[in-house]
C-alpha cells in the first residue's frame, strides 16, 4: 500500500512544480553553476592577490618584526599573510574557482552541443520575430525554382545552406563560425589543464639551488630550504665561471662552463648563460648568481735551469710553500704594472741556514729569474681568483602540460572573441496570389554591427538573383 | 641622440593633437578635430621613425637591441601604441571626439617619459632574450586597448548623465551616443584581453627559460594577474549577466587603474624581478 501511495505522490508532483522547493543537492549545484559566483571569485581572487604584493612574501621573521607591531605580526602570521599564495584559504579560493569553472562547463557544454548539432533549420514565425535582421519579398515562379536559385547564391556569398521542405514550405539554413561557440569551453578547459600541470610540477618536480666552485663537481642537492635532499643520477662539474662587462662597466654576460659527468665520464658539456640553461635527463640548470670562492692566489711554476719542470703551486698571500730539498717560497706582494713591465709578484725564498732572498717575478718575462743563477727557476703565471657559480636547478614534469594549457587558452580566447557564429535563414512559401513569398533573416552571436553590413550584402545579392 | 629629438617632437605633436581635439569639442568645430587627425597621423610617422632610429643607434653603439627595455622606452612605446590604436578606432567609428579623451593619455605619457633617463643603455644579462620582443609588445598592445576602453568609459559616464536628463547640448552633446561608447568600452577590451593573456604567457615562458619557474608570485606577475582577473570579471559580467552602461564603464576604469599600477606603480612602489624596468 505504501509503495503505491509513494508512486502517486511522485506522479502528482509535476502538477505544482513551482511550489516544490529544490532539493539541497540542487541548491548546491545551482550555487556552483552560477556566473555570479564566478564573477565574485574573480574579484575576490584579485583583491586577495593585492595583499601578497603589499606584504613582502617569505621573508625571515626578524624582518617582519622590524616592520610590524607584535600584535599585527601575530595576526598576519595567523592568517598566513607572509606566505599568502600557499595558504589554505588562498588555495581554497582557487579550488572554489576550479569547481565553479568545472560545474559551469558540465552544465552548459551539453546544452550548447545540442544546439550546435541540431540547429533551428526552419524559420518559423517565433524565430522570425526574435531576429532583428530580416526582409521579405515576393517573386513569380515556382517554389523549387527559387529555392534552388537562392541556395546557390547563399553558397556563393555566405555558406552552403541546408534545405528542409515541410508543409509546403522550403527552408534554407546556412551558418559560419560555429567554432566561436566552443571558444569559451576551450578557454575554461585550458585553465584546468594549467592547474593540472602546476600540480604535477609540485608533486613530481623540485626546485633547488646550488653553488659550485670552479673545478668542483656536485651530485647532491638540497631542496625545500634544506629539509629534503636529492641525489642526481649524474653529477655536474663547473669547469669555470666568468663574467664579461660592457666598456662602461655594466655586466654583459655571466657564464659557466659546465660538464655533465656520468660514471666519471663527460657526457655533455655546455657553457650556460642567463637565458640559456643546460638540460640533462629532465633536470635544468640555470645561471643565477656567482661569487668569489676563497681568496686570490698567485700561480708560480718552478723549473730547473735546463728547463725540466719541478712543479706549479698556487700561493696564498704570505703562506710559505715548501719545495723538497730546496726551501720555502711565499708570495708577499703584487703589482699590476711593476716598473712598466706588467703584472709582477714579489716572492721571498728561504733556504735552511741562509738569509732570506726576496725578488720580483714578471708575468711577461718568465726567464727573468735566470739572472739569480739559483738551482731552481721561478716564474709567475698570473693571479687566480677562484669563483663559484650559483645555479638554479629545477625539474618540472608538469611544465609541458602548462604550455599545452597556455596554447589552448590563446586559441580559446581567439575563438571566443574573434569568431562569430553567423546564421542566415530563408523561407519560401506559396502565396495566395500565386507568387512565392520569401523571408530572409539573419543573426550573429557577436559583433552585430559588422554582421549588419555583411547581412546587407547577402540581402542585396539574394534579391538580385533572377531579376 | 637624434631619436630623442624625434621623441620630443612626438611629445609636442601629441600635445597639439590633444589641444586640437579638446578645442574642437569646446568650439564645436569638426574642422579643428580633422586637423587633429592629421597631427596624430604625423605623430605616428614621427614616433615610428624615432623608434626605428633608436633601434639603429643602439646598433651603432655596439649594443644592438629592441627599444623597449627601460622605463623611458616602455613609456614611448606605450604612447606609440595608444596613438595607433586610437587612429584605428577613429577610422572605424568615424567619430573624432574620442581624441579629446584618448590623446591626452598619450601626451602625458610622453611628458612623463621626457623626465626620465633617455640614454641608450646596454642590456643586462637577464633581458638578453628573444622572449623580450614578444613579451613587451603583447603586453603593451594590451595596455593600449585598456587605455582606449577607459577613455571611452569616461566619455560614457559624462554622456549618460546628459542622455538621462534628455539634454543634448554643450561639449558633452558632441560625444557619440551612449550605445556607441558602450560598444567601444567592450570592443577595446576584447582586443586588449587576448594580448594581455599572451603577454602573461610569454612572460611565464621567458621566466621558465631564465629561472626555471614560470610563476613565482612576484609583484609584477601578481599585478598582471589582478588586471587579468578584473577584465575576466568584466567579460563574464557583460556576456552572461548583461552588465552594460555605467557598471561596465566603472569596471573598465577600475581595470585601467589596475593596469597603470601594474605598469608603473609596481616598479615605483614595490620591489621585485622587474625592477630594471624603472
Amino acid at each position: 500500500m505504501e509503495t503505491i501511495s509513494e508512486v502517486r505522490i511522485e506522479e502528482a508532483a509535476p502538477v505544482a512544480p513551482a511550489k516544490r522547493t529544490p532539493s539541497p543537492i540542487d541548491q548546491v549545484w545551482d550555487f556552483f553553476i552560477s556566473v555570479k559566483l564566478a564573477i565574485f571569485t574573480l574579484i575576490i581572487l584579485a583583491i586577495a592577490s593585492i595583499f601578497g604584493t603589499i606584504v613582502e612574501q617569505n621573508q625571515p621573521p626578524e624582518k617582519y618584526h622590524q616592520i610590524y607591531e607584535d600584535w599585527a605580526f601575530a595576526l598576519m602570521n595567523r592568517i598566513n599573510l607572509f606566505d599568502m599564495y600557499h595558504s589554505w584559504w588562498f588555495l581554497l579560493l582557487l579550488v572554489l574557482f576550479t569547481v565553479n569553472l568545472t560545474c559551469c562547463t558540465i552544465d552548459r557544454f551539453p546544452k550548447m552541443l545540442r544546439v550546435v548539432r541540431n540547429p533551428r533549420t526552419k524559420l518559423d514565425g517565433n524565430l522570425e520575430k526574435s531576429l532583428s535582421l530580416s526582409d521579405r519579398w515576393k517573386r513569380k515562379g515556382t517554389l523549387s525554382d527559387w529555392a534552388a536559385k537562392y541556395s546557390s547564391t547563399l553558397s556563393a556569398t555566405f555558406a552552403k545552406p541546408k534545405v528542409t521542405e515541410e508543409g509546403g514550405e522550403v527552408h534554407l539554413y546556412a551558418e559560419t563560425g560555429v567554432a566561436s561557440r566552443f571558444g569559451v569551453y576551450v578557454t575554461h578547459l585550458s585553465i584546468i589543464i594549467i592547474f593540472i600541470g602546476a600540480i604535477l610540477g609540485n608533486v613530481f618536480g623540485f626546485k633547488s639551488y646550488v653553488n659550485i666552485t670552479d673545478g668542483e663537481e656536485v651530485s647532491h642537492l638540497d631542496t625545500r630550504g634544506g629539509k629534503e635532499h636529492i641525489n642526481l643520477p649524474f653529477s655536474v662539474r663547473n669547469n669555470r665561471f666568468w663574467l664579461e662587462s660592457y666598456p662602461n662597466g655594466q655586466p654583459r654576460k655571466y657564464a659557466s662552463d659546465l660538464s655533465v659527468m656520468e660514471n666519471g665520464r663527460e657526457v655533455l658539456r655546455k657553457t650556460i648563460t642567463v637565458n640559456d640553461p643546460l638540460q640533462h635527463k629532465g633536470i635544468w640548470f640555470y645561471q643565477s648568481s656567482y661569487g668569489q670562492a676563497g681568496g686570490t692566489t698567485a700561480l708560480v711554476s718552478v723549473r730547473r735551469p735546463d728547463g725540466s719542470p719541478v712543479g706549479a703551486w698556487s700561493l696564498a698571500p704570505d703562506e710559505p710553500i715548501p719545495i723538497d730539498g730546496y726551501g720555502t717560497v711565499r708570495g708577499v706582494n703584487y703589482d699590476r704594472n711593476f716598473q712598466g713591465g706588467g703584472p709582477a709578484l714579489q716572492v721571498v725564498v728561504e733556504k735552511p741556514g741562509k738569509p732570506a732572498e726576496n725578488f720580483w717575478l714578471l708575468q711577461q718575462s718568465p726567464d727573468r729569474d735566470r739572472q739569480r743563477k739559483d738551482t731552481l727557476l721561478f716564474s709567475f703565471g698570473g693571479l687566480n681568483t677562484k669563483m663559484f657559480t650559483g645555479l638554479q636547478v629545477a625539474k618540472d614534469p608538469g611544465v609541458n602540460v602548462v604550455w599545452l594549457g597556455c596554447a589552448l587558452m590563446i586559441i580559446g580566447i581567439a575563438m571566443a572573441f574573434f569568431l562569430s557564429h553567423q546564421r542566415v535563414w530563408v523561407r519560401l512559401a506559396q502565396g495566395q496570389d500565386g507568387r512565392v513569398e520569401v523571408v530572409l533573416a539573419g543573426s550573429a552571436s557577436r559583433n552585430r554591427l559588422a554582421f549588419e553590413k555583411k547581412f546587407e550584402k547577402i540581402q542585396s545579392g539574394v534579391k538580385a538573383v533572377g531579376q | 641622440m637624434s631619436n630623442v629629438i624625434l621623441f620630443n617632437l612626438t611629445t609636442v605633436l601629441f600635445g597639439v593633437a590633444s589641444a586640437l581635439y579638446l578645442g574642437a569639442l569646446y568650439a564645436k568645430n569638426e574642422k579643428i578635430s580633422a586637423v587633429g587627425t592629421w597631427v596624430c597621423a604625423l605623430a605616428a610617422v614621427v614616433s615610428t621613425a624615432a623608434l626605428g632610429v633608436r633601434w639603429y643607434e643602439s646598433y651603432q653603439m655596439g649594443i644592438g637591441r629592441i627599444p623597449v627595455t627601460n622605463l623611458y622606452e616602455s613609456l614611448v612605446f606605450f604612447a606609440w601604441s595608444v596613438n595607433l590604436f586610437y587612429l584605428i578606432v577613429e577610422r572605424k567609428y568615424r567619430n573624432r571626439t574620442f581624441g579629446a579623451f584618448v590623446m591626452p593619455i598619450a601626451f602625458f605619457t610622453m611628458v612623463f617619459a621626457v623626465y626620465n633617463d633617455s640614454s641608450i643603455q646596454p642590456l643586462v644579462p637577464a633581458l638578453q632574450s628573444y622572449w623580450l620582443h614578444a613579451h613587451v609588445i603583447t603586453c603593451f598592445v594590451g595596455y593600449a586597448g585598456f587605455a582606449v576602453s577607459a577613455g571611452a568609459a569616461l566619455m560614457y559616464l559624462l554622456k549618460s548623465k546628459q542622455e538621462a536628463a534628455k539634454i543634448n547640448e554643450g561639449i558633452v552633446g558632441l560625444l557619440p551616443p551612449c550605445k556607441t561608447l558602450d560598444d567601444l568600452v567592450y570592443r577595446a577590451i576584447i582586443w586588449g584581453f587576448p594580448f594581455l593573456t599572451a603577454g602573461i604567457i610569454t612572460g611565464a615562458a621567458w621566466a621558465n627559460y631564465a629561472w626555471g619557474t614560470y610563476w613565482s608570485w612576484d609583484p609584477k606577475e601578481t599585478w598582471s594577474l589582478i588586471v587579468w582577473l578584473v577584465y575576466a570579471a568584466f567579460l563574464h559580467a557583460r556576456v552572461t549577466r548583461g552588465w552594460y552602461g555605467t557598471r561596465a564603464a566603472i569596471l573598465s576604469i577600475t581595470g585601467f587603474a589596475a593596469t597603470v599600477f601594474c605598469y608603473l606603480g609596481v616598479n615605483l612602489v614595490l620591489s621585485g624581478l622587474h625592477s630594471y624596468g624603472g
